[in-house]
C-alpha cells in the first residue's frame, strides 16, 4: 500500500518540520508549504490526498487559500483553527473544509483526524455488498464513484458533504442523529458545541433545492439530527 | 414619564398654587375687611340711634324730635334725618342721596337698620333715616359710598382654577424640558452598563446648550474613550492567545515526537526547553508592555544620563551580535547630546531604546552598520535620538502600524520576536511625554526617531 501523500500548509516552519517527521513515522508521505500561495499551488497539483491548512497565516490567510482551492478542487481539507475562533471555524466549513482541528493540538490527534477523513473519502469499492447506486426520489448516489446526482444533474459536493448525504439517503424517511452523522461523515463523535454538522448540512441544502412547498429536502429534527424527506 | 418629571411637575405646581392662593386670599381679605368696616357694629349703632329717635319722638312729639335732631346736627357723628310725607326734612336740610332714597319711599324698601317709619301722636308720619358714620371714611363723602360696597363678594374661584390650569401646563412643560435629557442620559448609561459603548447622546440633545447638554457630550467622549481602551485590550488579549498558540503547538509537536521516537528524546527535550523559554520571554514582554501602559509605576523617577544609557544599550547589542556571529557594526554619534539628562524611569527607558536598537540589528543585513545619533535641542527643550539601519525598510502603509503590539512587517516573519518590542518602546516614550516615529530613508533602511522632553 502506497503512503498517502499529505500537504501541510502553515507559516511556522519549525512546527512543520516536527509534524513532517512525526507523520512520516506514521506512514504518510508529507510535503509542506510555508505560505498560502505555495500551498494553494501545491494543493491544486493533484499530487495529494489531503491538505492540512492553518487559518492564521500572514498575507493570504487560510480561509482565502481554501476558497481558492475550492474553486478548482474537491480535495479533502483539514483546517487548523485557533481555539475559540468560532467565526473562522464556521467560515472554513462553509467554504468547504471537511473538518477542523483546534491548534495547538497534539500530533497524535492531528494524525487521527487525517486518518478519519482519508478513510471516509476512499471510494467504497472493496466491499462487495455496496450497491452501485442508492436512490431516494430525485437523488441518486454512486458510492463507488463518490458522486451524486439530483434529478439527473451532477451535484458538486465535498467529501464530507457526500458522506453526510450518503448517511441521510440510506436512512431516507427516518431521522439520523447528529452524532451518527458525525461518525459517518467525519469519523469522530460530535463534540459539545460543535456546529460542523449543521454547517455542512446547510451547504448541502443550498445545493439540493427545495420541496414544491418551499421546505428543504433535509428537515431538522430538533435536538436530534436531520432527516431526508422521502417522496 | 419618570419620577423626576412628576416631582418637578408637583413642586412647580405647588409653588404656583401657593402663590395664586396667597395672592387671592390677600385680596379677598382686604376686600371683605373694607366691606365689613361699616358692619356690624356701626350698623348696630345706627339702628339703636334710630330706635332711640323713634321712642323719643313718639313720646315728645314733633318739638322733641326737632330739638333732638338740631342738637345732633351740631356735633360730629351720624346724622339722622326726618322726612315727612311731603318729602320735606324736618330741619329743612337737604337729604343725601342714600338716606334720601329711603326716606322718599318710606314704606317700601325701608330696611330695619338704616331707616325707621314713625307716626307721631298728632298723626304726622316721618321717615327717619341715618347717614352712617364710618371711622375710615371722611364725613362729607364716605357714608353712602361705603355703605353701597363693591357688590356681591364671592371667593374668586374662576381665576384661581384658570391660573392653576395654566400653571399645570407650564409645570408639565418645564418638567418635560428637564426630565427628557435626563431620561436619555439614563438610557445611555444603562446601555453602557450592559456593555454597549457605541451608544451616543449627542443627537438626542438637539441644539440644546446647557449643563445637561454638556453632560451628554461628556458621556459621549467617555464612552468613546472607554471603547477605544476596551477594544485595544480585547485585541491584545486575542493577539496574546494567538501568540501563545505557536509555541504551544511546537511544544505539543515536540512532546508527540518524544513519545513516538524515544531514541530521540534528547532533541525533543531541547526543543521543549527552547519553547518554554520563548513563552517566558513573551510573558515578560507582555508584563513590560502592561507596566508601560499603566504609566511606568510611581516612585521610579530619577535623572537618567542619556549618553550613558545609549552606550550601555549599544554595548549590549554589540555583544549579542557577536554572540550570533552576525557581522553588524554600530556607530554612535552622541557628541551633540552633551551631559543632558532626562527625568524618568531608567529601566524602562533602557528597555525602550534597547528594543529599538535590537529591532534595527535584527533587520539590517549582515555586514552593514547601525547608526545611533543623539542631539539636544535647547530651544525646544527636547532630546532627539535617531536609530537607522540599512535593511529593506517598511512599506509606507505600515510605518505607523509597526508600533502596534504583535504587528510584524509583512516582509519579515520568523519565529524571532513577538512584535512587542516597538510597542513597548512607544508606550515607554509616550509615558515620558515624548514621541516616536518611523520613516524610510532615501538610501534604504529604516530610521526610527525618538523625541524626549529634556
Amino acid at each position: 500500500m502506497t503512503a498517502s501523500r499529505i500537504l501541510l500548509v502553515d507559516d511556522d516552519v519549525e512546527l512543520l518540520e516536527m509534524l513532517k517527521t512525526y507523520m512520516e513515522r506514521e506512514g504518510f508521505a508529507v510535503t509542506f508549504a510555508s505560505n498560502a500561495e505555495a500551498g494553494v499551488a501545491a494543493a491544486l497539483s493533484d499530487d495529494f490526498k489531503l491538505v492540512v491548512l492553518d487559518v492564521m497565516m500572514p498575507r493570504m490567510n487560510g480561509l482565502e487559500a481554501l476558497s481558492r482551492i475550492r474553486l478548482q478542487s474537491r480535495i479533502p481539507v483539514l483546517m487548523l483553527t485557533g481555539k475559540g475562533d468560532d467565526a473562522d471555524r464556521i467560515a472554513g466549513l462553509e467554504l468547504g473544509a471537511d473538518d477542523y482541528v483546534p491548534k495547538p493540538c497534539s500530533p497524535r490527534e492531528l494524525v487521527a483526524r487525517v486518518r478519519a477523513i482519508l478513510r471516509r473519502t476512499q471510494p467504497a469499492e472493496e466491499t462487495d455488498a455496496e450497491p452501485a447506486t442508492i436512490e431516494s426520489g430525485s437523488l441518486k448516489l454512486f458510492p463507488r464513484q463518490r458522486r451524486a446526482e439530483w434529478a439527473g444533474k451532477q451535484l458538486d459536493l465535498t467529501s464530507t458533504e457526500f458522506n453526510l448525504l450518503d448517511a441521510l439517503v440510506r436512512s431516507a424517511g427516518r431521522p439520523v442523529s447528529k452524532n451518527e452523522l458525525s461518525e459517518h461523515a467525519l469519523g469522530r463523535p460530535l463534540a459539545r458545541f460543535d456546529r460542523s454538522i449543521d454547517v455542512h448540512v446547510s451547504s448541502i441544502r443550498r445545493k439540493l433545492g427545495t420541496l414544491p412547498d418551499g421546505r428543504s429536502w433535509i428537515q431538522t429534527v430538533v435536538r436530534h439530527g436531520y432527516q431526508l424527506i422521502e417522496e | 414619564m419618570g419620577r423626576l418629571f412628576w416631582k418637578f411637575c408637583f413642586f412647580f405646581m405647588l409653588a404656583q398654587v401657593t402663590t395664586v392662593v396667597g395672592v387671592s386670599a390677600a385680596i379677598w381679605l382686604r376686600n371683605s375687611s373694607a366691606h365689613t368696616s361699616d358692619n356690624p357694629v356701626p350698623a348696630l349703632v345706627d339702628a339703636r340711634l334710630l330706635d332711640a329717635t323713634v321712642a323719643l319722638s313718639e313720646r315728645g312729639g314733633e318739638p322733641a324730635l326737632r330739638e333732638l335732631l338740631l342738637d345732633w346736627s351740631r356735633t360730629p357723628g351720624p346724622t339722622v334725618y326726618a322726612v315727612d310725607a311731603d318729602g320735606r326734612e324736618i330741619l329743612g336740610r337737604s337729604v343725601p342721596k342714600g338716606a334720601g332714597e329711603n326716606a322718599r319711599a318710606p314704606t317700601e324698601q325701608a330696611g330695619p337698620q338704616n331707616s325707621r317709619h314713625v307716626v307721631l301722636a298728632d298723626g304726622r308720619a316721618y321717615m327717619l333715616s341715618v347717614d352712617g358714620w364710618s371711622p375710615g371714611a371722611s364725613f362729607g363723602q364716605g357714608g353712602p359710598g361705603g355703605r353701597g360696597g363693591p357688590g356681591p363678594l364671592l371667593f374668586p374661584l374662576a381665576p384661581i382654577i384658570g391660573g392653576m390650569l395654566a400653571s399645570l401646563a407650564v409645570a408639565a412643560l418645564l418638567a418635560w424640558y428637564v426630565a427628557k435629557p435626563i431620561r436619555s442620559l439614563r438610557q445611555a448609561f444603562q446601555a453602557a452598563g450592559h456593555g454597549n459603548l457605541d451608544v451616543r447622546i449627542g443627537d438626542g440633545m438637539g441644539r440644546r446648550r446647557d449643563e445637561l447638554a454638556d453632560l451628554g457630550r461628556d458621556f459621549d467622549r467617555t464612552a468613546a474613550q472607554l471603547k477605544l481602551l476596551l477594544d485595544g485590550q480585547r485585541r491584545l488579549l486575542h493577539d496574546v492567545s494567538h501568540e501563545l498558540r505557536s509555541p504551544l503547538a511546537r511544544l505539543q509537536a515536540a512532546v508527540g515526537l518524544a513519545r513516538q521516537q524515544p531514541a530521540n528524546v534528547e532533541a525533543s527535550m531541547d526543543r521543549i526547553e527552547r519553547e518554554s523559554i520563548r513563552m517566558d520571554k513573551l510573558l515578560e514582554e507582555l508584563l513590560a508592555l502592561s507596566r508601560a501602559e499603566a504609566g511606568l509605576g510611581v516612585g521610579h523617577e530619577e535623572n537618567v544620563d542619556l549618553v550613558e544609557l545609549v552606550h550601555d544599550v549599544v554595548r549590549d547589542a554589540m555583544f549579542e551580535a557577536d554572540a550570533r556571529s552576525s557581522s553588524v557594526a554600530f556607530d554612535t554619534d552622541m557628541g551633540a547630546l552633551g551631559a543632558t539628562t532626562v527625568i524618568g524611569n531608567h529601566e524602562m527607558l533602557h528597555r525602550a531604546l534597547e528594543n529599538v536598537v535590537r529591532n534595527a540589528a535584527r533587520h539590517t543585513p549582515a555586514g552593514t552598520r547601525i547608526h545611533v545619533a543623539g542631539t539636544h535641542d535647547a530651544a525646544r527643550r527636547e532630546v532627539q535620538f535617531t536609530v537607522t539601519d540599512e535593511g529593506t525598510g517598511v512599506a509606507a502603509t505600515e510605518l505607523g502600524a509597526i508600533f502596534e503590539p504583535f504587528y510584524r512587517g509583512s516582509q519579515a516573519r520568523g519565529t524571532a520576536g513577538h512584535g512587542l518590542g516597538l510597542a513597548i518602546a512607544r508606550r515607554v516614550i509616550e509615558a515620558h511625554g515624548g514621541s516616536i516615529r518611523a520613516s524610510n530613508r532615501a538610501t534604504g533602511g529604516l530610521a526610527i526617531e525618538i523625541r524626549l522632553p529634556a
